[in-house]
């Protein structure tokens, strides 16, 4: 009996720890309780909001309007300070007419270039109820006001809903549209032609690109990184389906095409567009010159309704934006010899280009809200304040993003048993959890940038952890390829051993009742 | 008025400048080989403008974005199926091995060469959909003596220490390269030269190499200013025997006539060379717009040219033969070269290059014989006619391989006396390889890749390249040079490594364990169990009442 429990003690002692160590899958040890405990929906942000009024009482009643306003919000942590305008500047708010000259005023008693900070302030002479221009400055003209002033913070300003749609799992309808956060893009201008025998085309891509779409980019740096680049397709002949429509115009004659066939251009211009070879996401902005023959194209909505825009333009939700450019009657001459020359009107298809692009990176368009003003967009950068609305927005996205990742990780770690874990990943998990806490709590502290960057650092780490393709080294081994090696070897020796298990376990029982037996004799 | 006038002049001829800043050709070169052979031979060459790779005209924004990423100076790729016989055919343009070529000189600010490399193989062979990422460091020699660049350097630069060389013999070339290689084209395959590229008529030729070779140019006469030149080439050699037939159009060879040139190129040129006219009589159909005699290097050429422009119908060019069935004496081109492996068994061979010089003076080659690792080839045993010591050698460059690591690398600089056959031959020994390393279908064979020829030859003799400056075929017309350089592929060769069954492991497995469990049983069974006298009288168990029961019935 001894031998048969020595044959079980080796088999554990030996065999069991040599198929745990052979069988055994690499994993570094991952911080799981912490990553389990990921909540989020706790995350918000700290944002300060200086109400100025002209009085205490107003101020007072202002800043308990808008607080009312974004109780309901947890995303959101309004922290509101009240204060009376200094004598010197309210004299000056009241006496200038012009709000741009107002904003400097106040630009030169308060500090508006920190990110995150915003200034309410009262300005009498109003033509509107509230007034919002480029710099991080409300005004708003009194106290009856308040009402709008808490719509334009809500609605123009904070937009809580869609930065609580960036921190929830399901995509609301900005999310739908805007590119997945990201280190950088790459934004490629195509300028397609169809027929150059047919007419020539003087534009200058690379200066069009560096000149609008470059000063547009530039303000975004502290987001982005934006890499700039132009090409030109030729005769990338697309067939729109256009029927043509006789009208009043100069031409006497317009193409209409519906909006559902525009979608497969896109497809004929993925082909050629060469966007597989960056290494980054692409921005993709094609300018798709329309032969004479086919000129001019008009978009037909979905109820057959015409777009009526000056340029035609259509954009492919997180692909990039498609202008038409249709030359003028005058552009296509054929009174001369020598192919007509085109040059297409720019600032208006740049622009056209630059309200994609902003929607495109995350950019919402205002709705108007009545008694409310914003100042147009007058050159191509954002308004200061739709920045930090941008930097908000990308903090908790990539937060909500980087939790996203590490939990699905997580999850998979607990189904599938064959996934490998080497250190490399290990530490990029470990520096995704400790990124993405700091970056929570420096959102909670209102440092809007750091908590950006960390969170973004977050966010890569917790990708490339996630896509990381030696995750899958193991994943295609087969378990009945494990057994057919083991149990061969393992079969014929467990079953004997195991047989004898029976009489063994009888000998130990029967032994303590000999012992006791023997004593009694 | 006359200045005004010029003055508006310079403003369009600037604006002109400006907007046609790249510029785009298009050029098929059509070459009889006698007696049965055609040569066809298309180039596309695109020179930008543009020093940045960012913004693209007509130049291939994929393209240049891999060589910005990766910081490379010049870059030729080329895929090829088949072999071209240089004795029989004389010399193409552009040599390339067969299966997929890749070499590439990198910005000297690059300093982790060996890593660009790798990801810039990785990149082509997406862009390719070509086996190229199966490039690394143990298929990847750089050659001392055998390579220069093609394009316009800086001199008094070690360029050398950044260029990587690199062949995979046993690649398949067909038509998901040519439909990527394609699309790198300004005028794509709808309009221009490239519409005769069908793919179900080109693939079906004896030999087809398509290639990409971007270098830098100069721009001016000094070179302060350098442009980028950008050529895709297809090589086409056609058999005539199998269609019964001389006589030859491009119906006939693509499929479909020439619908024009495309709207893009600056100059779209068919020429066709009728030097063979006098040997073996034809007449082209529609005659050509010229015809040029080239005087180069002792040999004269005749040019047929035609100058494309835009028709409505398609264009048909082709060639009918007077008398058929003509015997003919072909003159071999002054270095021809032929490369064999020797041995029986699994054991040892050697590989063997038969250089022939036909030429009356000596020609200075140099000739980089490239194994891989599990070939291992050593210096001791190199043998040039049969001797160790040879005069014929200049200069000698050998780098051992290293097991999975590195290929083994021999150069020699040799001068191939005049009218003479230079045997060189080194043995190898067959390495047994990791069951995990062994290709798909390892019976098959292994393939050596071709052994590179470097020659500065003194002759023009059927020598049909550009010269180093020229980009366009005009540039061969009386282009006499003191020599003639050219790089050479031989014929690569096959080998059949030592190949282990591969279920072996698993009948190792199952037999071993059989042994073990045979081995275990008894061993345990006498460990464990005792032989224990049984009373007489005890009590019978259920077992062996049933046995009785039988028993009693069997009675």
């Amino acid at each position: 009996m001894l031998a048969s429990a020595s044959f079980v003690g080796l088999l554990i002692v030996i065999g069991l720890p040599l198929w745990w160590k052979t069988t055994e899958v690499y994993r570094v040890s991952l911080p799981y309780d912490k990553i389990s405990a990921f909540n989020t929906q706790a995350h918000f942000i700290t944002t300060e909001l200086t109400v100025l009024a002209n009085d205490e009482k107003t101020a007072a009643d202002v800043a308990e309007l808008i607080e009312k306003a974004f109780k309901d919000y947890d995303v959101l942590n309004l922290k509101i300070t009240r204060g009376i305008l200094p004598e010197n500047l309210r004299r000056s708010l009241d006496s200038i007419a012009d709000e741009q000259e107002a904003v400097e005023e106040v630009g030169g008693a308060f500090d508006l270039t920190q990110h995150n900070k915003m200034y309410v302030v009262q300005r009498s002479p109003l033509f509107q109820d509230v007034w919002l221009g480029t710099e991080r400055v409300v005004f708003f003209r009194d106290a009856k006001a308040a009402d709008t002033l808490a719509k334009v913070l809500k609605q123009w300003i904070y937009e809580p809903t869609v930065l609580r749609g960036a921190r929830s799992e399901t995509a609301d309808s900005t999310r739908r549209v805007r590119f997945p956060p990201g280190e950088g893009y790459h934004v490629v201008l195509s300028v397609v032609h169809p027929r150059p025998q047919d007419l020539k085309v003087e534009l200058n891509a690379r200066e069009a690109v560096e000149d609008y779409i470059g000063s547009f980019v530039d303000e975004l740096d502290m987001l982005h990184n934006f890499t700039l680049k132009s090409q030109w397709l030729y005769l990338l002949n697309f067939d729109f389906q256009a029927t043509e429509v006789k009208d009043e115009s100069e031409w006497g004659r317009h193409f209409a095409v519906r909006e559902e066939r525009l979608h497969v251009l896109l497809t004929a211009l993925e082909g050629r567009a060469a966007t597989q070879v960056s290494d980054l996401p692409t921005l993709n902005l094609a300018l798709y010159i329309l032969p004479c023959a086919h000129a001019p194209l008009i978009i037909y909505d979905s109820e057959n309704k015409k777009v009526s825009s000056p340029v035609q333009a259509f954009m492919s939700p997180k692909w990039g934006g498609v202008v038409f450019g249709n030359p003028a009657p005058a552009d296509c001459g054929h009174t001369s010899a020598t192919t007509p020359t085109w040059s297409p009107p720019l600032p208006l298809i740049m622009g056209t280009f630059i309200a994609q692009l902003r929607e495109l990176l995350g950019i919402t368009d205002k709705a108007n809200i009545s008694g409310a003003h914003v100042e147009a967009l007058r050159s191509v950068t954002p308004r200061r304040w739709e920045v930090d609305t941008l930097l908000r927005l990308r903090t908790l996205e990539q937060l909500a993003a980087a939790h996203h990742n590490l939990h699905s990780l997580a999850q998979l770690l607990g189904e599938i048993s064959n996934i490998v874990i080497n250190d490399e990943v290990g530490a990029s998990i470990n520096s995704a959890v400790t990124s993405s806490e700091s970056a929570g709590e420096a959102a909670a502290r209102g440092e809007l940038l750091a908590a950006y960057t960390t969170s973004l650092r977050a966010f890569l780490a917790a990708e490339s952890a996630f896509m990381e393709p030696s995750l899958l080294a193991l994943l295609y081994f087969p378990d009945d390829q494990k057994y057919a090696i083991y149990i061969p070897l393992f079969l014929p020796i467990m079953f004997p051993v195991v047989l004898s298990l029976k009489n063994l376990i009888l000998w130990l029982r029967k032994k303590p009742q000999v012992e006791a037996k023997e004593k009694t004799d | 008025m006359w200045i005004r006038f010029r003055k508006i002049l310079l403003l369009v001829s600037i604006t002109l400048v400006y907007v046609v800043a790249d510029d785009f050709k298009e050029e098929i070169f059509i070459k009889p080989l006698p007696p049965t052979n055609l040569y066809v031979y298309f180039q596309f060459i695109t020179q930008n403008e543009e020093t940045s790779f960012e913004h693209s005209h007509l130049a291939p924004r994929s393209l240049g974005e891999i060589m910005s990423r990766y910081q490379v100076d010049e870059l030729h790729l080329t895929l090829t199926e088949g072999q071209w016989r240089h004795n029989k055919w004389g010399y193409p343009i552009l040599d390339a091995s067969s299966g997929a070529e890749l070499y590439a000189w990198f910005s000297p600010s690059v300093t982790d060469v060996d890593t660009h490399w790798r990801k810039l193989s990785a990149t082509l062979s997406g862009l390719f959909c070509a086996s190229l990422n199966f490039i690394d460091n143990f298929n990847t020699v750089t050659p001392q003596m055998a390579m220069w660049p093609m394009g316009a350097i800086k001199v008094n630069k070690n360029v050398t220490s950044q260029l990587r060389y690199a062949t995979l013999p046993r690649e398949i070339v067909c038509t998901e390269n040519l439909t990527p290689w394609k699309k790198l084209l300004p005028c794509e395959s709808s309009h221009g030269f490239a519409a005769l590229l069908n793919s179900r008529m080109i693939h079906n030729t004896n030999y087809h190499s398509i290639g990409v070779h971007v270098r830098k140019i100069c721009k001016v006469e000094d070179c302060s200013e350098i442009n980028l030149e950008i050529k895709q080439t297809v090589a086409l050699v056609y058999d005539l025997k199998i269609i019964n037939s001389l006589d030859w159009s491009f119906r006939k060879l693509f499929g479909q006539g020439l619908p024009g040139p495309c709207p893009l190129s600056s100059s779209s040129k068919i020429y066709v060379d009728v030097s063979s006219n006098d040997t073996f009589p034809f007449k082209l159909n529609p005659l050509p717009d010229s015809v040029v005699l080239s005087q180069r290097g002792g040999s004269d050429t005749t040019l047929a040219i035609y100058n494309i422009i835009p028709t409505n119908h398609m264009i048909n060019i082709g060639a009918e033969y007077g008398t058929k069935d003509k015997v003919l004496v072909t003159i071999p081109p002054p270095l021809t070269f032929n490369r064999y492996v020797l041995g029986y068994g699994k054991e040892f061979g050697g590989i063997v290059t038969e250089i022939k010089n036909n030429y009356w003076a000596p020609i200075d080659i140099v000739l980089l014989e490239n194994a891989p690792w599990w070939l291992p080839i050593q210096l001791s045993s190199l043998r040039i006619n049969g001797e160790a010591q040879s005069k014929l050698v200049k200069s000698l460059y050998y780098s051992p391989g290293r097991s999975r690591q590195k290929p083994y690398h021999l150069e020699l600089l040799m001068r191939l006396p005049s009218k003479s056959t230079t045997t060189i031959t080194i043995d190898f020994e067959f390495v047994f390889l990791k069951w995990q390393e062994y290709p798909p279908d390892a019976n098959h064979g292994f393939y050596i890749g071709s052994a590179l020829i470097s020659a500065n030859l003194p002759t023009a003799r059927n020598y049909t390249s550009l010269p180093v400056t020229g980009s366009t075929m005009d540039s061969i017309i009386n282009a006499s040079k003191p020599w003639y350089p050219a790089i050479f592929r031989t014929n690569g060769a096959m080998v059949s490594l030592p190949t282990p069954d591969f279920s072996m492991p698993y009948n190792v497995i199952c037999l071993a364990c059989t042994v073990v469990a045979l081995a275990f049983g008894p061993l345990h069974n006498i460990c464990t169990k005792e032989l224990v006298l049984k009373a007489v009288g005890s009590p019978i168990s259920l077992r062996q009442k049933i046995m009785n029961l039988f028993k009693k019935k069997q009675d």
